[in-house]
């Protein structure tokens, strides 16, 4: 997963400057994709493009190998705090799934 | 300061209207130019955000300028999102403060119970960065505030009986103004109980899709309600970018500037109208204000320090959640209430009439914030 650095700050997005120095010299680098659940939700009204997929879960990952959160999708029921990997990218969307054998991940 | 002054209000109700965009507009202007005793307009701006997309209907500023025989003066839409309002009525102030207008008139509008509940999401969707990847994921507003709700649980003793006793209690102020939406009592246990709109907001927790408008009238001539401070600042418009999930700085920042401009604090407010698009939105923008510490915002709901009769009376009007949102008006509806609140003739009229009011109006997930600051002189 591509993470944008500049100032000290990592993020998922790059933004064409940096809202500190305000150049566009952000450093890339690749990261793991694997992350916890910071927060999550359900959505089970859903704007007319996803109704066919509603209810569906929403998270917001925090990534493990960066200072960065990251919006996906995921399939399985989750709570904060468990352990989410990169299953696809789908139609510009992140898909997550769960790690499946969260207590042997430190 | 400003050398700005509120001259006349004016409000359709709010709810499900047969009345066209133009017609809600006009209503609403009628009324806010007789209250300010019919006084010649320099310009117009209204607040409006899915016209276009919903109602196929643009032009809002001249509509009004030509329909209400204003003459051949400036007019213009103004769009931000939820903040519509709010920053239509910056604008205004900034026209007359800048010298170029004397009196001005701000309305906004929103058209929207026509329109079926996926489409509206649609266009609602619009105010999101939508070549983002979260808006591809299938992020939604609501989704936003439930994201930050569960993660709000999670670091504080809050649970979800604290939101719904944010909608009770707009809801019973909401049925005791008779411009609100919703004039039917409920109960915490009913609000619990609602079906899921996105977890944990259920049906209460979410503000209502409605059709209204609302209008005002300021000038640079002196009256009995002061515009002290305005302020507005943009924000991350992405979750994946926030900082601290649970802190909205656009809210905190227009905030901070507004105090600053008034050079008053968060304790001298005596009433409040802020943008409760989610229960759990009020209890983060009483934080941002300063009204209370950060993470115990709920802790004040639990006290009834947000009730009217409160220390800090918060959406007397019933608020988004009750009093209704027409996206565009919910701005100048905020305003609306609190100068009846500082005339003394509101609807939940708060006890010894309050000298200074605080309008705080949000657009899109912390992409703009107004925040107005109003006094009785």
């Amino acid at each position: 997963m591509k993470i944008y650095s500049c100032c000290g700050t990592d993020s998922i997005t790059k933004k064409h400057a940096c809202p500190t120095c305000r150049e566009s010299k952000h450093e890339e680098k690749e990261v793991s994709d694997k992350g916890t659940v910071y927060s999550y939700t359900k959505i089970h009204i859903a704007p007319a493009e996803f109704a066919d997929i509603a209810p569906y879960n929403v998270v917001l990952v925090d990534l493990d190998e960066a200072n960065a959160k990251v919006t996906a999708r995921i399939q399985e029921d989750v709570e904060i705090g468990d352990a989410v990997k990169l299953s696809r990218v789908e139609k510009g969307a992140y898909v997550y799934e769960k790690v499946s054998n969260t207590s042997a991940v430190v | 300061m400003t050398n700005v002054y509120v001259h006349g209000i004016g409000m359709t109700k709010f709810g499900k209207l047969d009345s066209s965009l133009k017609e809600l507009l006009l209503e609403a202007s009628t009324e806010a130019l007789n209250d300010a005793g019919r006084p010649k307009i320099d310009a117009v701006f209204v607040g409006n955000f899915m016209g276009g997309s919903i109602s196929n209907q643009e032009i809002l500023g001249a509509l009004i300028a030509n329909d209400l025989g204003l003459g051949y003066i400036p007019s213009t839409k103004v769009e931000g999102a939820c903040a519509s309002g709010g920053i239509a009525f910056r604008q205004g102030v900034i026209g007359v403060l800048s010298g170029e207008y004397d009196t001005v008139l701000i309305a906004g509008v929103e058209k929207m119970k026509h329109a079926s509940t996926p489409d509206v999401t649609q266009a609602i969707n619009s105010a999101m960065d939508t070549t983002s990847t979260e808006k591809h994921a299938g992020l939604t507003f609501p989704g936003f505030f439930g994201v930050l709700a569960n993660r709000y649980f999670y670091e504080t003793g809050a649970s979800k009986e604290h939101l719904a006793r944010v909608a009770l209690k707009n809801r019973e102020n909401g049925v005791r103004n008779p411009l609100a939406q919703f004039p039917k009592p409920t109960s915490l246990e009913e609000i619990m109980a609602a079906r899921m709109i996105t977890d944990p907001l259920g049906l209460f927790d979410c503000s209502p899709m409605t059709d209204g408008a609302a209008a005002i009238v300021i000038s640079r001539k002196k009256s009995p309600i002061h515009v002290r401070s305005s302020a507005q600042v943009s924000g991350p418009t992405q979750m994946q970018d926030a900082v601290d999930l649970l802190s909205i700085p656009a809210i905190g920042e227009s905030g901070r500037l507004a105090y600053e401009k008034a050079g008053v604090g968060p304790e001298d407010i005596d009433v409040v109208e802020i943008h409760d698009c989610f229960s759990m939105t009020e209890i983060i923008a009483t934080e941002e204000l300063g009204f209370f510490n950060r993470l115990e915002g709920w802790k004040a709901v639990e006290e009834g320090r947000t009730k009217v009769t409160g220390d800090k009376p918060v959406n007397t009007s019933g608020g988004l959640l009750s009093r209704g949102h027409p996206i565009g008006a919910t701005g100048i509806a905020q305003l609306y209430q609190l100068v009846r609140q500082l005339r003394g003739n509101a609807a939940n009229q708060v006890a010894n009439t309050p000298r200074l009011a605080l309008a705080q109006n949000l657009g899109g997930t912390g992409s703009y914030s107004t925040v107005h600051i109003l006094e009785r002189v």
